[in-house]
């Protein structure tokens, strides 16, 4: 920045300079952010996840094909905003509309960021040992503002002795045996089942939520919107079932 | 006043009244009728309505684009003013510097709760972000002499603005999976 002590000549080389370092800043800044993006993609495009990763045998279902043609495997997180946006708007009109042709199941992936998404996934693999899973992962959902947000109806909630209340309700509305069900909840059973899904989820490459998997594929919409979503959604299990 | 800082005025401020108006209109829409989903509010991430029903959108006790409104249309006018080729004094020049750090301050307060807290983006309130950092910027670089800052001036607002994208793409990494 010394090299010239001249104030004209620095004023023109500072203008040269300025705009060749901008240029450089954002040719590098394009070019770092588009290199990731790329290099994501073509990560994500590797052949197939095993179903011994994605559904291993006894996973839970939401629907059933008696021939197991095509499965659909969505690793969720219950107090995730996004879940809740697929469940309402995509998985649950998928799970109605493709019932006993396609093979649905769920699988846990609660992220750190949400503090009630463990407890919440404690409470439906508690539900499952019960045979209630499908009961339990729909109260969930249905129920999401009233556990999942603070009171404000905004941020999520942190409120782990409310949301386990609130899930015994659930528990007791399904049919459960209550005292069981809370039993469960603190079981290192429970835990070992939501720890496995975890581990499954990152060796198969799941880095967010909803990560939703077709055929052994993870499916990446890319639509703006959740009608999008469940448009693509729709069209990649019609091509599956097509097969 | 330079004429190139009347201009940003102008344009930079018009912009962000432009976004305070939107925002205020669609809060009055919710307000009107609570279904109303804001037509910014595209998907989880992006979503205006999050972020406008969260208690920083209203930092002070009322909507923070009030603040806008009022303030952009000063930016504004000032921009029309100093195109006239009035040159203001230094004092209010110093005003205009305070009330553009107040509002850049203001606006990383807004970024970091967005990004970190609400965990959601509004695009009207992200061009607000956008404008007033070269407000700021050039309202600093115009009242003070400043030359080494001068000859960089925007490759220090370009490293801004990548820092800002870098933030968004990190905080929202995982959330949106795709």
């Amino acid at each position: 920045m010394t090299r010239s002590k001249n104030p004209v000549t620095a004023a023109r080389r500072g203008v040269s300079l300025n705009v060749i370092l901008t240029a450089v800043v954002v040719v590098v800044a394009v070019l770092v952010v588009g290199g990731i993006l790329l290099f994501k993609n073509s990560g994500s495009d590797e052949g197939a996840v095993p179903a011994s990763v994605l559904a291993p045998e006894g996973s839970h279902t939401l629907t059933e094909a008696p021939d197991g043609a095509v499965t659909v495997v969505e690793f969720l997180d219950y107090q995730c905003p996004a879940c809740e946006q697929y469940y309402k708007t995509v998985t649950s009109k998928i799970e109605q509309d493709y019932a006993g042709k396609i093979t649905f199941v769920v699988r846990n992936y609660p992220l750190d960021m949400h503090p009630l998404a463990m407890p919440a996934a404690r409470a439906a693999e508690a539900a499952a040992l019960q045979g209630k899973f499908r009961e339990m992962y729909r109260a969930l959902y249905e129920n999401y503002n009233e556990w999942a947000l603070a009171p404000d109806g905004q941020a999520v909630s942190d409120d782990v002795e409310r949301a386990t209340e609130l899930f015994r309700g659930y528990a007791e509305a399904s049919g459960l045996d209550v005292a069981k069900f809370t039993a469960d909840l603190a079981s290192p059973e429970v835990q070992a089942r939501i720890d496995k899904d975890i581990a499954d989820g990152k060796a198969a490459g799941v880095s967010g939520t909803p990560s939703i998997f077709v055929g052994g594929q993870l499916f990446e919409p890319t639509g703006e919107t959740y009608a999008d979503v469940e448009r693509q959604l729709r069209e990649r299990i019609d091509a599956e079932l097509a097969e | 006043m330079s004429r190139a800082l009347a201009w940003l005025y102008v344009v930079g401020g018009g912009i962000g009244l432009v976004a305070a108006v939107a925002l205020i209109l669609e809060r009055l829409a919710v307000l009107a009728d609570p279904t109303h989903v804001p037509l910014c509010s595209i998907n989880p991430v992006v979503s205006c309505g999050s972020v406008m029903e969260s208690p920083q959108a209203a930092a002070f006790g009322f909507p923070n684009p009030l603040i806008g409104i009022a303030a952009f249309a000063v930016v504004v006018t000032v921009g029309v003013v100093g195109l006239t080729g009035f040159t203001p004094p230094r004092w209010f020049r110093l005003g205009m510097l305070v009330g553009t750090a107040l509002g850049l301050l203001f606006v990383h307060w807004l970024i970091f709760a967005s990004l970190y807290d609400i965990r959601a983006l509004c695009p009207y309130c992200m061009v607000v972000w956008a404008v007033m950092a070269p407000l700021f910027w050039y309202t600093l670089l115009d009242t003070f002499a400043l030359p080494s800052l001068r000859r960089v001036h925007s490759v220090i607002l370009a490293l801004w603005y990548v820092v800002i994208v870098a933030l968004i793409l990190q905080a929202f990494w995982d959330f949106w999976t795709s």
